[in-house]
């Protein structure tokens, strides 16, 4: 029925559309038949010619009229007067090319910021992860309460899999890293090794190739590899014909089995998938309970399941297997983590609080244009007047503006999302890789639907007050003849006068939220990170090739590599050390102290661990506070020695006597070493700037080998130079070992406040802009007041008014908006720098120097903004202005 | 002297789609018709007349066609759509109960 409804009605209404003229004539044919019968048919009933046509148009009632109903009877009428606004609108505003590139240019801005900060909005926290209903996939770690939040142990996981019954499928993720080689330059790649269902359980499907099978589960499986798409990309141009091919993972043949799709994203980096299978050959340890390498799992809630039933549900199995093991699972809990929270991560406020500042930014550019349309109105009274009086009624007269306001929308809304098509690409640009976590930015439609509400909602804001203003004032104007609106342009200046206060506002709050990021990234980039980061060089390298399977192995690479790198010219010192600060690199575990009570498994101090050279200390600048740092004779043959940080020895040697005292790896074990404590050194910032410092242990590497480490070079010269010399000397002695991670110091605690520093450089420069266009805002208020005012001003002039009391009087209006607009913004800015806390350091949301500092600038901003229009009302010539009509 | 504003909401609509129903016809002669079956009680003008044809074209239920008259003139004749038949007879349902309901209210005698 309403198939066949349409199948009429859609072309009738085309054809009222396109072919009006037609439309139109045929109306005018049909009538005039219908008068010329009518005619004829009361002449027959005797009537005179003449009479009888006027009976019949009497009929009729008003030809006109009739015709009209019958035009709107097609129900596409608005459509027609929509395009006759919109031809007459562009025709205004090109009359006025000065007001239209104003408005334009402020309202691209305003959409074009909104635009592209939306499609990081929607980039990141809204794009529906590539996965099969991802809302109901969940992260598991297990958690300490000394430490929070741990890896989780292979055994565990598998009792978990078995006795859940909230989650239908789980899978173990662990991260791993190879080198690449057999390849021009060998290069470091990351990966994870996944439960065979991992895929499935997301609802994704290789992009070539199969699967991982259910039997490469067990330990023992095969060497296979799926390979990432760019990994295929780059280094299998893409060749369907690497199925099946062989690639060498440290030095061991993989057998690639297929390739994951493009889209693919998790919440680490990854470059390639192996079944856990085929890792536990090369890492069995990993089948102990007490293993905690770098494993999460991920599981999918059975149907029904609610998140909070599967906390409950895994809390109870986690209880138990502690009661069951508490060798190893003594006070471990279980944490749940909705995956989408693991992939926005500390990303989400920093984003929602720059999608608020471009928001604001957006009313106080809207504020602008209604502010710039009000001044235009006033001048249109008389051609609304006209339009009245030809019988225009009140809302043909709103809609006609509405329909200017959005020709200018939708001008300024197109140039704004050109803007955030180069915007959003900066954008990413100045995002870090890894806090994008495979996020796209950019312009989809998501994003273009969002433009397209904002330039509608704009044309609203900004236009709907003025347009049913100057309606309002055309129809009072007919009614008096009043020569020039005088009457309305009182409650025309108070709404004016209000949106210049409320941007004021709006531009104090951004302005606050601006300054206190800045403070705080002052504050903590004067943070010391607890060494000397000056001319200070730090490149990677990992061990795995088969010829380093032994420690003396390792040491000796080691050993060599040092050697080499210190005889270098330029070198002032170098050293080794893995974990270095400010990578996020880390390697953890629990140790004994000899004589204290043995604390349950949960409970046992838990440092990080770092493996050194002798030097290390004095290279990286770290204050030695007690004690000795490690010599050459700290190795094998030697005492088996560590050092620990200043927390630690505050911690647990409290009387300041921790030099002497001796620490066991791991649980007291009687087949086991101690280790002397030497030395005390300074905490270090290992994990951000902001955060607080870690225990710590360091151990000389002779004498606890470890196949990842750092090279540290203090050099005399800008360090960088210093890179290809030093890959030579390595390349030299194993020319297929991968050198990555090379960055100066400098440029990794640059990189550790980036999140920081991009919501800072942002916001500045919206609240900038917003300053600006609220400067802009006040300037026109007050000049149009002062150009109202002229004869006034001339007539107090005349009668001895100095220039500057006309002046001040004329501040004084700019002082009020000022000082209202100040206050409303601080009473905002109170309430809103509230949800930037967590991005501060250092400093309070309510900062009074801050909030003080930057109302100061907006006063001298605006103040400037309103001297100009006031000095120009200084030097008004009273005859001139008395002239004046 | 009745006017369409006195007739109850929809039932010029449902009078013009009878009197299509006879035979197609022009604006004109449905005027006509329209004062020749009611006997001029209901009398609709023409000026609410051809809007309302106009309104039954566009909604689809009734079906426009330029003929030549039969003394030579080209004229619009409308004629009733199937959408047309059957919106009539849902009308018309509705008006029946409509008007037996009512009838039976007012021949209900005081308690």
């Amino acid at each position: 029925m309403r198939l066949e409804h349409w199948r009429y009605i859609i072309p009738m209404r085309v054809r009222s559309l396109f072919r009006r003229a037609q439309a139109d004539r045929e109306l005018d044919d049909e009538l005039r038949d219908h008068l010329e019968q009518a005619t004829q048919e009361y002449v027959a009933k005797e009537m005179a010619e003449e009479e009888a046509r006027r009976q019949a148009r009497l009929d009729l009632g008003g030809i006109e009229q009739t015709k009209e109903k019958c035009r709107e009877a097609r129900r596409v009428n608005w459509i027609h007067d929509f395009i006759q606004d919109l031809h007459f609108g562009v025709r205004i505003l090109r009359k006025s090319p000065g007001f239209a590139i104003v408005a334009v240019l402020t309202l691209a801005l305003g959409i074009g910021a909104n635009t592209a900060i939306f499609s990081v909005v929607y980039g990141v926290l809204l794009d529906p992860l590539p996965y099969q209903d991802p809302s109901r996939l969940i992260l598991l770690n297990e958690t300490t309460p000394l430490v929070g939040t741990v890896s989780v142990s292979d055994p565990n996981f598998l009792d978990w899999r078995s006795q859940s019954r909230a989650f239908s499928q789980m899978a173990a993720v662990h991260e791993v890293g190879f080198n690449l080689s057999g390849i021009s330059q060998p290069e470091s790649i990351s990966g994870e090794a996944v439960s065979p269902n991992f895929l499935s359980l997301l609802g994704v499907r290789p992009f070539l190739g199969r699967d991982f099978d259910a039997s490469e589960e067990k330990s023992g499986a095969a060497p296979v590899v799926m390979l990432g798409y760019s990994l295929w990309q780059s280094h299998f141009g893409s060749d369907p014909g690497a199925i099946g091919r062989t690639v060498q993972f440290d030095g061991r043949s993989f057998t690639i089995i297929g390739v994951l799709p493009a889209n693919f994203r998790w919440v680490e980096k990854v470059q390639f998938l192996e079944p856990i299978g085929t890792w536990l050959v090369t890492n069995p340890e990993a089948t102990e309970r007490g293993a905690r390498g770098d494993m999460v799992v991920i599981g999918r809630l059975a149907p029904g399941i609610s998140l909070a039933a599967a906390r409950s549900e895994m809390e109870g199995i986690a209880a138990r297997l502690a009661e069951q093991y508490p060798g190893s699972n003594d006070q471990f809990g279980v944490l749940l983590t909705p995956v989408r929270e693991a992939f926005v991560g500390d990303m989400r406020i920093a984003i929602l609080s720059l999608f608020g500042a471009v928001i604001c930014v957006l009313f106080i550019a809207c504020a602008n244009v209604a502010n710039l349309l009000l001044v235009r109105g006033t001048g249109r009274i008389r051609e609304v007047a006209l339009r009245v009086a030809f019988g225009a009624t009140r809302r043909r007269i709103v809609r006609q503006m509405l329909t200017e306001s959005f020709v200018l929308a939708l001008v300024g809304g197109g140039l704004g999302i050109a803007l955030a098509v180069a915007g959003s690409s900066a954008i990413t640009r100045m995002l870090p890789e890894d806090m994008l976590m495979g996020a796209t930015i950019r312009l989809n439609p998501a994003v273009l639907v969002f433009a397209a509400g904002l330039i509608l909602l704009a044309a609203f804001l900004f236009g709907l007050a003025p347009a049913v203003r100057s309606s309002k004032s055309g129809i009072y104007v007919q009614a008096k003849e009043g020569s020039a609106g005088t009457g309305t342009a009182g409650s025309h200046n108070r709404l004016r006068g209000i949106l210049v206060v409320v941007e004021l506002a709006l531009c104090l709050v951004l302005l606050a939220g601006a300054g206190l990021m800045m403070k705080s990234l002052h504050l903590l980039l004067s943070v010391s990170p607890g060494f000397r980061p000056e001319r200070l060089l730090t490149m990677q390298m990992e061990l795995r090739s088969p010829q380093y399977d032994k420690d003396p192995r390792v040491i000796n690479f080691w050993q060599n590599v040092l050697d080499r790198v210190r005889a270098l010219p330029g070198v002032q010192g170098a050293a080794l050390g893995n974990n270095i600060p400010l990578t996020d690199n880390h390697g953890r575990g629990d140790i004994t102290i000899e004589g204290m009570p043995q604390p349950k498994p949960g409970s046992y101090p838990h440092p990080d661990f770092h493996s050194i050279s002798d030097g290390y200390v004095s290279t990286v600048g770290i204050p030695l506070l007690q004690g000795r740092e490690f010599v050459e004779t700290d190795n094998e043959k030697g005492a088996p020695v560590v050092m620990i940080n200043s927390k630690l020895a505050r911690q647990y040697f409290p009387n300041g006597d921790a030099v002497g005292k001796r620490i066991m790896f791991g649980h007291l074990d009687s087949s086991k070493q101690w280790f002397t404590i030497v030395g005390v050194i300074g905490d270090t910032k290992m994990y951000g700037l902001a955060n607080p410092a870690r225990l710590e242990v360091y151990v000389p590497f002779h004498q606890s080998a470890s196949s990842d480490m750092d090279v540290l070079v203090r050099s005399r010269v800008e360090p960088s130079a210093m890179t290809a010399a030093i890959r030579g000397e390595v390349a030299a002695i194993d020319k297929d070992q991968p050198i990555f991670a090379i960055a100066t110091m400098e440029e990794l605690i640059s990189a550790s406040v980036a999140g920081r520093r991009f919501t800072l450089i942002l916001l500045g420069l919206f609240s900038g802009l917003a300053l600006v266009l609220a400067a802009i805002g006040i300037y026109g208020v007050i000049s149009y007041s002062v150009a109202q005012r002229t004869r006034d001003i001339g007539i107090r002039m005349a009668l001895g008014a100095s220039q500057g009391r006309v002046l001040r009087d004329v501040l004084g209006v700019g002082l009020r908006l000022i000082g209202l607009g100040i206050l409303l913004g601080l009473v905002g800015a109170l309430i809103a720098t509230r949800v930037l806390s967590s991005l501060l350091y250092g400093v309070g949301s309510t900062d009074e120097l801050t909030f003080t500092a930057v109302s100061v600038v907006l006063t001298i901003v605006a103040l400037c903004a309103s001297y100009l229009p006031a000095r120009r009302a200084m030097r008004v010539d009273p005859m001139v202005a008395l002239r004046y009509e | 002297m009745s006017r369409p504003s006195d007739l109850v909401q929809g039932t010029l609509d449902m009078l013009l789609l009878k009197i299509l129903a006879l035979e197609p016809m022009n604006g004109f002669a449905v005027s006509l018709r329209l004062k020749q079956v009611s006997d001029e009680v209901l009398q609709v003008s023409d000026g609410s007349l051809y809007p309302a044809l106009h309104k039954l074209e566009q909604e689809g239920w009734i079906t426009a066609e330029w003929k030549t008259s039969e003394n030579g003139r080209r004229a619009k004749y409308y004629s009733l759509t199937r959408l047309g038949r059957r919106q009539f007879e849902k009308e018309a349902e509705n008006w029946d109960r409509l008007s037996t309901a009512i009838t039976r209210l007012i021949k209900l005698r005081d308690a």
